[in-house]
């Protein structure tokens, strides 16, 4: 017996001196000695699926594809607007439907070939390709005729060899737009510009379900030829060998935005047809971008060394980064503290620890992150097919103190996450203003959306069911169909929190204990997704790109991903219009409009704004908190100057200027700007 | 005894085969795709991908296309891992668990044998005693508790070894005896209770009134009984140990098997699934044999016919 308490003794001891010599008073946590190479030690997430830019979804592999390849534009490290890369600038048609992209003379691949307009078709047609089956090529749908290629859809073609137009058989609410005079006149731009073809889809069996569903098409559809829409019908156009010509169905100025997604980043096309599915190996594999894969061991280590045929190989500052794939956030915050690696990637620090991880306020970033996170109702049952009982479930919820108690997370009443697009929020500010007006709700109220158990307590009686009022506006709702009801979210323990969380305070509020439900991620997917949940569901939801319209489409059309039921004309007509807007304000003012109304209708309940959550050792510097913690690597070097180390990074990191890397920005972006100017002294 | 295991080999196959057909089933009924995701997928770009994949053909085509493969040994390749066989993939992970496997092994084996030993020949000693209530503490506490408190003395406190990762000889120090832990212990006790019993009984009496000095005694004839019950316990335990344990890999961040199978459940990634279940079934079936077969050397009184 003496000697295991001597054991516990010793254990005990150890763990006190390993507390003491990380914990308060030191300035840093745990180890902080730059890596003796100019290397970045990176975690990564999960083991990247593939590293063809055009297959992964997640983003992990972003990450690391963007070191990897190029694409025309690069974001912006602070902003994640785009910048140049490849394209060394660029210009945007009028009508916001074109844009033509000059590239740079001297990109090329990691074999040394130099990189064309025609490499970038190759790219774009590859990615649309219904046998690469890219989970991506949605991204892609608003180069015209890009869905229709990628549904394997075909063209209509009557006796006298014309094609049928959209505009003649479908109310898609789509314009046509043509800027024909937009760039040098070639055949392709006059085919591309000319009003859209009506597509039907090609397949037997689909067109079949077609017909079905538009019986009024069979008799169009007689005696007429389907020609099927080929990868050279979509509307990307090499002009020549460096100028890249894109034509989008409606005007859609988050276009560029989406460009420096990996889906659009450069390919090598031998390369591809040589080795088929295996390109990617380490042998055969040749990429675009400033790093070039070096070492992958799967689940291990994925080493990127610097590309010296980079075209930007002199502003590109590592030598080396180390991607560590692995995902158990303990083991990965032992050997950050261990001084083992140097950045991790985004939410990653246990719930558990903020309050000891917040006081190192040189190393850990609380940013907002272009991700919300909220409850869905399933509007196709009862009760919640009634919009007052959605609206004081919404209501019902303290999202302030919700935050605090998360940590990581903004409290959040609207869909669109808060304090990522300031300039829509400014517009839906006024726009909001005005429709409160209409609405005739005071901003007094308006405000109290983020809790207001009064308001909720007042729409359950509406809606029919027997209240007893209780203290501080509270109140007790007596006959809730409770077997009718219940909150599903997927597995995990901060998930199970914060249900619990939202569970009490209903019971508090409304006096309804909502049974809870948990679920293993993929099962509980397609649960959700076919509305076979009853009452309310967990979500969150990640931009795509830097605009309002990757949250609110959510919401568009009859086949939506709100997995909520709803949908509603007067919405889709709002975004429409939104979306064949050229000019950006009123562009803004719709979407807010369609936001403000969507949220009238509360088919979800929006929680919060979730926060970047991830830790950089000091010395790392030019890598920022943006809203999608995506790095563009070559802005990122390390400094080995301790007086030079970031410091206080949560006071105002995004705004502060580093030399190293505006000097770098402002060399890229001159191309660019003094084209605009120039474009514009003409 | 030939008979015996070409008969016990053969029956392998179909076992091995039963197995991934209940697994395949398993899996066919899990809800959810290798590419079901946050983002829902619009239909046109949902059926490319079932086209890719041949998931479009009717159930019992796709299962005898799965079954066929396996008999030729090729398991096709992972869903989620593009372009990476599943045999690759179980050739390139199987060293990094069989390494720390097989140390944890030998470890396990010379402290528990050593200790269960000593513990029974010193029978109620303060030897003995402290040593099996330490085996007691190694089975109760699990390794997800043994392994990070490892880590905050040696890696976070003493600074002296990685807290994780592959690579060289000091990083297997923490995951090896964490996972040898448990198995040290349960060897320990095995074998002190065996050997208890085997030197109470009457043909070591004999080999001492023969007049046997206490070495041979214990190791030519007391060991080899003693340990049969630690022999049916270690057989299947090493193949378990070969093919990855999951926590102390996910713990260690090591690119273990074990990693791997969970993660290609996650990822509904059939074929990966099925390649490791395959091969698992297989190689414990092929343990558990060689546990038998070893029995008859161990113990005279155990014949096969």
């Amino acid at each position: 017996m003496k000697t295991i308490s001597l054991v516990s003794l010793f254990i005990l001891g150890c763990l006190s001196l390993s507390c003491s010599s990380g914990a308060a008073g030191r300035r840093y946590w745990g180890k902080t000695e730059p890596p003796k190479e100019n290397v970045l030690r990176y975690i990564s997430g999960s083991e990247p699926e593939s590293l063809d830019p055009q297959i992964p979804t997640g983003q992990p592999e972003a990450r690391i594809l963007m070191a990897l390849y190029d694409g025309l534009v690069e974001y912006h490290p602070k902003t994640m607007e785009p910048i140049p890369a490849i394209a060394e600038r660029w210009e945007i048609s009028p009508d916001g439907t074109e844009f033509i992209f000059y590239l740079r003379k001297n990109a090329c691949f990691s074999n040394g070939e130099p990189i064309t307009a025609h490499d970038f078709v190759y790219t774009f047609r590859r990615g649309l390709s219904p046998e690469l089956a890219a989970q991506n090529a949605y991204l892609a749908y608003e180069i015209k005729y890009a869905q229709a290629y990628n549904s394997g859809e075909a063209f209509v073609k009557d006796k006298n060899g014309n094609f049928l137009l959209r505009r003649d058989y479908k109310d898609t609410g789509k314009k046509d737009f043509d800027s024909s005079g937009f760039g040098p006149d070639t055949e392709f731009h006059r085919f591309i510009n000319s009003p859209a073809r009506l597509t039907v889809p090609y397949a037997e069996k689909e067109l079949e379900a077609y017909l079905k569903d538009n019986p009024q098409m069979r008799e169009v559809l007689k005696d007429k030829e389907l020609v099927p829409v080929r990868a050279e019908d979509i509307g990307v156009e090499a002009i020549d060998d460096y100028t890249l010509r894109l034509k989008l169905e409606l005007p859609a100025p988050y276009f560029l935005d989406l460009l420096a997604h990996q889906f659009f980043r450069v390919v090598h096309r031998q390369t591809i047809e040589k080795h088929g599915n295996s390109w990617t190996r380490p042998e055969n594999i040749v990429t675009s971008g400033a790093f070039k894969l070096a070492v992958h061991r799967p689940y291990d280590v994925l080493i990127a060394v610097k590309n010296p045929e980079y075209w930007d190989a002199e502003n590109v500052s590592l030598d080396r980064i180390e991607f560590y794939p692995l995902e158990e956030q303990t083991t990965m915050m032992n050997l950050y503290k261990a001084g083992e690696v140097d950045a991790l990637y985004n939410n990653t620090v246990p719930a558990p620890w903020l309050d000891e991880i917040r006081k190192y306020k040189d190393e850990y970033l609380d940013y907002p992150e272009a991700t919300v996170q909220y409850y869905t109702f399933n509007i196709t049952k009862k009760p919640m097919d009634d919009v007052r009982v959605r609206k004081a479930f919404a209501l019902a919820i303290d999202r302030f103190a919700l935050a605090k108690f998360r940590k990581t997370a903004k409290p959040l009443a609207d869909f669109t996450p808060e304090g990522i697009f300031p300039r829509y929020e400014e517009v839906r500010k006024r726009v909001y203003k005005d429709l409160l007006k209409e609405a005739g709700i005071s901003e007094e109220e308006w405000n109290r959306r983020y809790f207001d158990p009064q308001k909720a307590c007042r729409l359950m009686q509406e809606a029919g069911y027997e209240v007893v009022s209780k203290e501080n506006g509270r109140c007790e709702v007596k006959n809730f169909p409770l077997g009718d009801v219940s909150l599903t979210y997927n597995t995990s323990e901060v998930n199970k929190a914060v249900a619990e969380f939202i569970q009490a305070q209903w019971k508090q509020n409304l006096g309804i204990t909502i049974p809870l439900k948990n679920m293993e991620w993929k099962t509980f997917l397609p649960f959700r997704k076919r509305l076979e949940y009853t009452g309310i569901a967990r979500a969150g939801w990640v931009g795509d790109y830097m605009d309002p319209n990757t949250f609110l489409k959510l919401f568009y059309g009859p086949n939506n991903d709100s997995a909520t039921g709803w949908h509603d004309q007067k919405f889709d007509q709002l975004m429409n219009r939104a979306n064949s807007e050229t000019d950006p304000e009123k562009r803004f003012e719709y979407l807010a409009r369609a936001e403000f109304y969507m949220l009238q209708n509360q088919p979800v309940i929006p929680l919060m704004t979730s926060a970047t959550n991830w830790m950089k050792k000091p010395y790392v510097k030019g890598m920022y908190p943006n809203p999608g913690t995506l790095h563009a690597w070559k802005f990122v070097y390390i400094e080995r100057d301790p007086a030079k180390w970031d410091r206080d990074v949560n006071e105002d990191l995004l705004k502060r200027e580093d030399p190293m890397v505006e000097a770098k920005l402002a060399k890229l972006m001159k191309t660019q700007l003094d084209f605009q100017k120039r474009r514009r002294g003409e | 005894m030939l008979y015996f295991i070409v008969r016990r080999l053969l029956i392998i196959i179909p076992t091995a085969l039963l197995v991934v057909t209940v697994t395949w089933a398993l899996i066919r009924f899990a809800p959810g795709n290798f590419y079901t995701g946050e983002k829902q997928l619009p239909a046109a770009i949902e059926e490319n991908i079932r086209k890719k994949y041949g998931l479009d053909k009717p159930w019992y085509q796709q299962y005898l296309i799965m079954i066929g493969n396996i008999i030729r040994g090729d398991f096709g390749e992972s869903l989620k891992y593009q372009g990476q066989s599943v045999n690759e993939i179980i050739y390139r992970h199987l060293p990094y668990s069989a390494t720390i496997g097989i140390l944890a092994y030998l470890l396990a084996l010379a402290v528990g044998l050593t200790t269960g030993i000593l513990a029974a020949l010193r029978q109620n000693s303060f030897l003995d005693y402290t040593s099996m209530a330490i085996a007691m503490l190694g089975i109760s506490i699990p390794n997800f508790v043994l392994g990070p408190i490892l880590v905050i003395l040696f890696a976070l406190g003493l600074y002296v070894l990685p807290p994780a990762r592959w690579g060289g000889l000091s990083n297997l120090v923490l995951p090896v005896v964490t996972l040898s832990a448990i198995y040290a212990a349960y060897i320990a006790r095995l074998t002190r209770a065996g050997m208890l019993e085997i030197l109470r009984s009457d043909f070591i009496r004999t080999a001492r009134a023969k007049g046997l000095d206490e070495w041979t005694v214990l190791l030519r004839h007391a060991l080899r009984g003693g340990i049969i019950p630690v022999v049916s316990f270690t057989g299947p335990a090493l193949a378990h140990l070969l093919a990855g344990t999951v926590v102390v890999e996910k713990i260690f961040a090591i690119p273990g098997l074990g990693n791997i199978f969970v993660q290609s459940v996650l990822n509904r990634d059939e074929p990966l699934i099925l390649g490791i279940v395959a091969f698992l079934s297989i190689l414990i079936m092929f343990f558990n044999l060689i546990v038998d077969i070893s029995y008859g050397f161990l113990d005279p009184r155990i014949r096969y016919e």
